[in-house]
């Protein structure tokens, strides 16, 4: 408990929630052109591990009547994480299972906030993770249009004007007046990644390679990162495809127990990160 | 669309049946059941606003952990909604009024401000109890019994005068006592809310605001870890 307020003290003066606000303001594209699209310095996220965690008033009461106090270990799923990433380029995290990379980019989203050190993201985020998290199952698809889309930060007319493509692109003109709860899991997944990349994003977050629906789906979704890819979106990317990132990223990043391991151009990072997991393998 | 004929019907049947049980009791209050009917739409906007709103964070979990939004939205909403259904049952407020025989007087006039008052004492509390919801999940059962007694000391359906005199300190301390009385007294006396009551209300009604909005806000970054 001492140790949590302490610290919760240093993440207040970093004022983490306010750099995460940052990318709603927009910046304007003169100045955005200039300055990094994203910036992490010095990123530390603690979780505390409750070993008897104090769920209610009464446990408090019982533990407190015991003299126990909630015990609790610390836990640093990232540690002094710094990288720079410029508009246009495409950030690869690459890293064992439990490594953080996951973690990155939900406190590059503003989920997680970050306990040390700052985030700052320059425009607007699309991201690739948890697709159609928020999505009600009860509602309609075309309700649910409107409810994710201002999740992600559009606004009602936005999203009136884009409704036709977003649903001609996920192909779902038939069922789109039909609740999610009777959509496939295909269905659902290609709604949400038609709201999110309606609009191009000036940062794109990437986990994994989404499998979102058919071949002919599928194909869609990477023409439209291509397309994204071109017009110069950065995107970041954690994948356990180590072919895929070499060939789309120019710059890597290997995380490895929350730390950077090793930071750089794709095929020298790539070729550590093989080289380690190769020796530890034996 | 039915879901939304309950928000009216709930408070009507409410008042009903209070009608039935009370109305010869307290025989003394004329038009006991517009008495009635109107402190009850304003402790619904409260207890039903309150109550969504100490869940709303838990609820709203999965929400939270995967995509960001700011949190306050969500007992917000959960108070909004009531002050939507608050709005709606007045219809049948005033067709009770009409069929009553209470009149309409322009004092209906002030009725946005104790409505506000009511909605910011509400957030207020559902920006608290929604934040301990968070760590300690049987904050809940305290707070429905607290409700209960809360009801129970307020004058919703009896008349502030049958209190004991020893007790009346009790309705000062009570802040519902306040916002319900400005709220009564143009749609059941048609007259102004005495500005006596009327201001310290509001006034309370912000200060709980501000401090719901502050203890929120100091702990809306842990709740990640929580939900």
């Amino acid at each position: 408990m001492s140790s949590g307020r302490r610290l919760s003290h240093v993440s207040r003066f970093v004022q983490a929630s306010e750099v995460i606000d940052a990318p709603q303001v927009l910046t304007p594209p003169a100045h955005r052109e200039r300055l990094p699209v994203l910036e992490i310095e010095d990123l530390s996220v603690r979780l505390l591990l409750h070993r008897e965690r104090i769920r209610s008033i009464r446990d408090y009461a019982i533990r407190t009547l015991k003299r126990r106090r909630d015990k609790q270990d610390e836990f640093w799923p990232l540690r002094e994480v710094s990288v720079t990433v410029n508009s246009g380029e495409i950030l690869g995290i690459i890293g064992a299972n439990g490594a953080g990379k996951s973690t990155l980019l939900k406190v590059i989203a503003g989920i997680i906030p970050p306990s040390l050190g700052s985030v700052v993201v320059r425009g607007r985020i699309a991201p690739l993770i948890e697709l159609g998290a928020g999505f009600d199952s009860f509602l309609t698809g075309r309700e649910n249009i409107f409810l994710y889309g201002s999740l992600l930060g559009f606004s009602q007319k936005e999203l009136e004007k884009r409704f036709d493509r977003i649903v001609r692109f996920a192909e779902l003109d038939e069922f789109i007046d039909v609740p999610l709860m009777n959509y496939s899991v295909g269905m659902t997944a290609r709604l949400g990644f038609a709201i999110a990349t309606d609009v191009k994003p000036d940062l794109l977050l990437i986990d994994e390679l989404f499998s979102v629906g058919d071949a002919a789906f599928k194909k869609k979704c990477e023409e439209r990162m291509e397309s994204f890819k071109a017009k110069g979106v950065t995107i970041v990317l954690v994948s356990h495809d180590l072919k895929l990132i070499g060939s789309t990223c120019r710059k890597v990043v290997w995380l490895h127990h929350g730390r950077i391991a090793a930071a750089g151009p794709a095929d020298q990072a790539v070729v550590e990160y093989q080289k380690f997991s190769a020796s530890s393998s034996v | 669309m039915f879901g939304f004929a309950w928000t009216v019907l709930n408070p009507l049947l409410a008042m009903v049946i209070f009608t039935m049980v009370f109305s010869r009791v307290f025989s003394n209050r004329p038009n006991y059941s517009l008495y009635v009917f109107t402190a009850l739409m304003g402790w619904n906007l409260f207890s039903s606003g309150t109550s969504r709103g100490l869940d709303s964070i838990v609820i709203n979990g999965p929400i939270i952990r995967k995509v960001f939004v700011p949190k306050a939205i969500f007992p917000v909403a959960a108070v909004v909604s009531q002050v939507v259904n608050f709005v709606f049952t007045l219809i049948p407020l005033f067709l009770l009024m009409a069929v009553s025989g209470a009149g309409f007087s322009l004092h209906l006039l002030w009725l946005p401000i104790p409505l506000v008052s009511l909605t910011c004492f509400a957030l207020g509390i559902a920006l608290l109890v929604g934040t301990f919801n968070v760590f300690f999940r049987d904050i809940k059962y305290f707070y429905e019994a607290g409700l209960l007694a809360w009801f129970y000391a307020t004058p919703i359906f009896y008349p502030p005068e049958i209190i004991p005199d020893k007790f009346k300190f009790l309705l000062h301390m009570n802040p519902m006592y306040a916002l319900l009385e400005s709220l009564r007294a143009p749609i059941y006396l048609g007259a102004a809310p005495p500005l006596g009551v009327l201001l310290p209300g509001l006034a309370l009604s912000l200060a709980t605001l501000a401090i719901g909005w502050i203890v929120f806000h100091r702990f809306e970054s842990r709740f990640i870890h929580y939900v």
